[in-house]
């Protein structure tokens, strides 16, 4: 966890982020500074355009309204392909269903990008895919395929994956929604050691006892807008916003249980 | 030794009554050997350009843009829904005509009906492999496409390691079929005079009246070379099974 963000310079900033799909307006004026080697915190109720906001940052959604700045590049003016694929080379992503490419091993997954888009060589990609793999804790798993593995394996599969392009940003979008109970804990024991090593990272989630220990600040985003914007201890115990005390106290029974599972 | 071999066939097959003396008659055996051949080269010829030709009007058909997807889907269906001889009569008899007017005279007219079997069978059955694999790459989850994109494929790429891998898994069965296809439809050559093992059969049978005798090994040779076929495909589908995806 970085100590003091306002001294590092800005990754990402959105400012005034508009975003309708067709009659639906599901961002109504986005706000957000992500400072290089924070850890920031998307939570709020379903629906009120978190994930949204991690596709307008990486350029799958096209904003109406508002600017985008990414490590200098203004995502919001993208207008063809290969500005969008110059941007994503510098931004990891993982995603709720992992989403693994089926037909190709585990170390293919990996080392597809690399040697496809950097052209990086073969022997130079697969020694970071393996030094990658020891990390999330499957270097064993080199030669599975992704239907061989848990959801759990495959999300830490994922996570090499999105680390592979060494990006400057990582955006994770409810990367454990999808797993069983047991396999939350394995997951968010890779990204917790990925933010303590400095990765800049935005990450939207359910996991309120995860999100308040690792992130520096959290955002609570209800019906497109970003209501509230702190750091956890402040956002969690000291937030006098009722919406806010009722949706985290919401999850306190369930933090208890995240508490158990991860041995905290 | 074969000349005794067939000696001893001819002798046998004469008792049950089939008429297999053309054997024994080289000047009559040997383009009929070479039908075989024909055949063959045809086979060898088309189905590559069957499965070039598929995945490229795959690629349109599923590429978004309509001026790409619009005249290829307009071919797949003129294709799929005339008979495929009309087409080769079509093609060697009004394309070729033209063709050979343009370059000014026959003579200089490159195509052989040999080609035009070629090109006419193996764009036909594309067709149906363009059918098959737009089936395949619809059926890939939005989802993956899009974790593609954002890890920096583009749009061709997109298609190439993820999308076509995936929808050549879904598709083979259906493709096998169609190849199967393409290897009987290449009789159709009979009917511009290129030499196929059916026109050379013909040949004989015409002098020699023994249809069934010719029939039986077309009907052999035939079975034969799609039991290959099926079985090379059944081999291809083992090797890109994957855990976990369709099939």
């Amino acid at each position: 966890m970085a100590q003091d963000s306002t001294a590092r310079p800005i990754l990402v900033e959105l400012q005034d982020v508009h975003l309708s799909f067709g009659a639906a307006e599901v961002l109504k004026g986005i706000d957000l500074t992500v400072a290089k080697g924070d850890a920031v915190s998307i939570i709020g109720p379903s629906g009120s355009g978190k994930s949204t906001i991690l596709r307008c940052i990486n350029g799958l959604a096209q904003p109406q309204a508002g600017r985008i700045t990414v490590a200098g590049t203004r995502v919001d003016t993208l207008r063809n392909e290969a500005e969008r694929i110059a941007l994503r080379k510098r931004i990891g992503i993982v995603f709720q269903q992992y989403n693994l490419f089926p037909h190709l091993t585990v170390l293919e997954n990996i080392t597809i990008a690399p040697t496809r888009i950097l052209k990086v060589p073969r022997a130079e990609a697969e020694a970071l895919a393996r030094d990658l793999l020891a990390r999330v804790r499957l270097a064993d798993k080199v030669a599975a395929y992704p239907g061989e593995l848990s959801g759990g394996q495959q999300q830490r599969v994922a996570i090499a994956r999105a680390l592979t392009m060494r990006p400057e940003l990582v955006l994770f979008d409810e990367v454990t929604s999808a797993l069983d109970p047991e396999m939350v804990g394995e997951v968010l024991a890779v990204i917790r050691e990925l933010v303590r090593d400095g990765l800049t990272s935005i990450l939207v989630t359910h996991e309120m006892r995860f999100a308040e220990e690792i992130s520096d600040t959290i955002a609570f985003t209800e019906n497109g807008r970003i209501v509230a914007q702190a750091p956890p201890a402040e956002l969690f115990y000291r937030s006098g916003n009722p919406r806010i005390r009722q949706f985290i106290g919401g999850f306190q029974g369930y933090r208890d249980a995240v508490q158990d599972r991860e041995g905290i | 030794m074969i000349d005794q071999a067939v000696r001893t066939f001819v002798a046998l097959a004469g008792e049950v009554g089939l008429h297999y003396d053309f054997l024994l008659s080289p000047s009559e055996v040997r383009p009929w050997i070479a039908g075989m051949g024909t055949t063959l080269l045809l086979v060898l010829l088309a189905i590559p350009l069957s499965l070039a030709a598929g995945v490229a009007f795959a690629a349109a058909l599923t590429s978004g843009r309509p001026w790409l997807a619009g005249p290829v889907r307009a071919y797949v269906e003129l294709t799929r829904n005339t008979p495929t001889l009309v087409q080769l009569m079509f093609a060697f008899f009004a394309l070729n005509m033209l063709l050979s007017k343009a370059l000014g005279g026959a003579a200089n007219n490159p195509f052989t009906p040999f080609f035009w079997v070629v090109a006419v069978t193996g764009l036909h059955i594309a067709a149906f492999h363009a059918e098959a694999l737009r089936g395949g790459i619809e059926a890939v989850p939005a989802a993956m496409v899009e974790t593609a994109h954002a890890i920096g494929f583009s749009s061709f790429e997109v298609l190439r390691y993820v999308t076509l891998p995936l929808a050549l898994r879904t598709a083979m069965p259906a493709i096998v079929n169609n190849l199967v296809n393409l290897v009987k439809l290449t009789t159709i050559g009979s009917a511009i005079a290129v030499g196929e093992v059916t026109y050379a059969s013909i040949m004989i049978w015409t002098q020699r009246d023994n249809v069934l005798e010719l029939m039986i090994v077309i009907l052999l040779f035939f079975g034969f070379i799609n039991t290959v076929l099926s079985q090379i495909g059944r081999y291809v589908e083992r090797r890109l099974a994957v855990p976990g995806y369709g099939v």
